[in-house]
């Protein structure tokens, strides 16, 4: 199957003073898995989207789509499927219309048209004007020009972005299906607890470069530090088993008799307990979001950069 | 795999994109009903007194409506071409045909062929429209220049239809490219217009309307006045073309 891959890819805007949008970033998305693109507003996931697809011209480096840039593909739509902005689309035209013109160009059936309409729900407002849909309907007409060509690799730019709550499980399940089909699945966005629903892998950029390319649960575990939950019928052996142990013990958020003890894992606790024969009424590793994974990872690139900034004094110009 | 996104397909994919924004395809309508409308309103009444006074070309005077037909004709263009900078949807546009030349040159295609199918239908609409009413100072199919002026005037809103387009796509609105030609060719062509002679010749409109002219004026003839046009018109879509090819999107 088809991967996306990128290399070195910069993106510089602006003539005299150029920002970089995009610095120097290599990463690959493979099939068969949904890889979640992360990253908060500004970090460069939508202009990565616009140089994989050619609508803007890199500084320098290559994306690429089975190894092939994007402006060389013989069959576009039967090859990736894009949602990039939903919004980017004329008010003027109905649904159907829109979709009608895209699949035409790549010598797609109308059929198709009215499968991707029924897919994402849209049939009933097909024949609308899109300036009378909800942000939600739009979504859904990007989505469905995404599928239109039935296409091994998906590239969607926050597609959940105004779905209602019914939306965002039909999205969740869309996704999961549609990797689970083998394809290339990239999708962007700013919700992390919605992420950690769908994706397998991840791909975190800040500030325009990688910050990591990892499978999520990995990601999870190297950015949060094992602790453990656990509700005792005797406070005071307890307390003074896991102190003479070396770990620390405080009362958990909801309270409630709950303790949570910090850098053990369940294993560990479920072990001295039946040892010294402590009744345990709950024991629970406490994993970490993945938005705690995120925030924590981007409090280290942000130590990192004033780290960095700090100790090498830019001459003027570099400025 | 062969390549799906063929010339073919492209050119129905831009024909779709026209049918179905009323302002684009309501604009090319507009030509037409324009054409017939204008022609209505003023030969009954104006025809024969304006064409005895003996000041005009006999067959000038006939296209009269031209004036306001071409604004629709300019406007055709213009919206054909800013329907693609709306909301950002070239982007849309250019992940179903990544070739930039290949989407450029099959609307230019379309939107031309169209300009000129509907223009010439306008020609003979005006022509036959302004006769009825002339009575002995009407111009027979026959005579000299006739039918030249009726073919000249579907060609000439053709070329002014693809160089409002080609403008439109370089400077990214519509209301840019409509706020600029519409007052010239209104007012600043209109008040030049009688000076045959000078920069005025080789103005787009002023040249290429030789060709609606029996005995054209001036320096330009009938065939090399709808030449510079041309001349302006490719100048226009070349730019366009590089605007289009060169910008992000």
């Amino acid at each position: 199957m088809t991967s996306i891959d990128v290399k070195n890819l910069t993106k510089e805007y602006g003539g005299r003073r150029p920002a970089r949008a995009v610095d120097g970033l290599t990463f690959r998305v493979e099939p068969g898995r949904v890889t979640g693109f992360l990253g908060p507003n500004g970090a460069g996931k939508s202009t990565t989207m616009r140089l994989v697809l050619g609508l803007d011209r890199p500084t320098s480096g290559t994306a690429t789509i089975g190894g092939r840039p994007y402006v060389t593909l013989d069959d576009p739509l039967r090859t990736v499927g894009a949602l990039l902005d939903a919004q980017a689309a004329h008010p003027a035209r109905t649904g159907r219309d829109h979709l009608r013109f895209l699949a035409a160009s790549n010598g797609l059936p109308d059929r198709r048209v009215d499968e991707v309409l029924e897919e994402t729900g849209l049939t009933s407002a097909a024949r609308r004007r899109i300036r009378r849909y909800s942000l939600g309907m739009r979504q859904r007409l990007g989505i469905a020009a995404a599928l239109l060509g039935d296409p091994g690799v998906l590239m969607l730019d926050e597609p959940a972005n105004g779905l209602d709550p019914e939306g965002i499980v039909w999205i969740r399940g869309l996704l999961r299906r549609l990797a689970a089909e083998g394809r290339t699945v990239l999708v962007s966005s700013h919700l992390m607890n919605e992420t950690a629903t769908f994706a397998d892998h991840l791909v975190v950029l800040g500030r325009g470069r990688l910050l990591a390319d990892v499978p999520m649960r990995e990601f999870i575990d190297a950015h949060s530090h094992a602790r453990v939950r656990v509700r005792t019928g005797d406070p005071v052996r307890l307390r003074a088993t896991l102190l003479a142990k070396g770990w620390t013990v405080g009362d958990a958020a909801d309270g409630d008799g709950r303790w949570v003890v910090e850098g053990a894992s369940a294993e560990e606790i479920g072990a001295v307990t039946a040892r010294e024969g402590i009744p345990v009424f709950e024991l629970a590793d406490e994993r970490a979001s993945l938005e705690q994974a995120y925030l924590a990872l981007t409090a280290e690139a942000a130590e990192f950069t004033a780290t960095r900034t700090a100790s090498s004094t830019p001459s003027p110009q570099e400025v | 795999m062969s390549a799906a996104v063929t010339v073919p397909a492209v050119l129905r994919s831009e024909w779709i994109k026209i049918r179905s924004i009323r302002s684009s395809f309501g604009s090319l309508l507009a030509v037409l009903v324009a054409a017939l409308g204008i022609a209505l309103a003023v030969f009954p009444s104006i025809g024969q007194p304006e064409a005895e006074t003996g000041d005009m070309d006999p067959l000038f005077w006939i296209y009269y409506p031209m004036n306001f037909v071409q604004i629709a004709a300019i406007s055709f263009g213009a919206t054909a071409a800013s329907s693609e900078y709306l909301n950002g949807a070239l982007r849309n546009s250019l992940a179903a045909v990544p070739n930039r030349t290949l989407l450029y040159g099959a609307k230019a295609a379309v939107v031309g062929a169209g300009a000129l199918v509907v223009g010439v239908v306008a020609g003979f609409v005006m022509f036959f429209t302004a006769n009825a009413f002339l009575g002995k100072y009407a111009v027979g199919i026959g005579e000299p220049g006739a039918l030249r002026s009726c073919f000249g005037a579907g060609l000439y809103l053709a070329l002014i239809t693809l160089f409002s387009m080609g403008l439109t796509f370089l400077l990214r609105s519509a209301v840019a490219v409509l706020s600029t030609l519409i007052p010239f060719i209104l007012i600043v062509s209109f008040v030049i217009g009688g000076v045959s002679e000078g920069v005025a010749t080789w103005l787009p409109d002023r040249a290429g309307q030789q060709i609606l002219f029996q005995e054209p004026l001036g320096t330009l003839g009938a065939w090399t006045g709808i030449g510079v046009t041309a001349l302006w018109t490719a100048a226009a879509l070349l730019a366009g073309w590089w605007a289009v090819r060169r910008r992000d999107a």
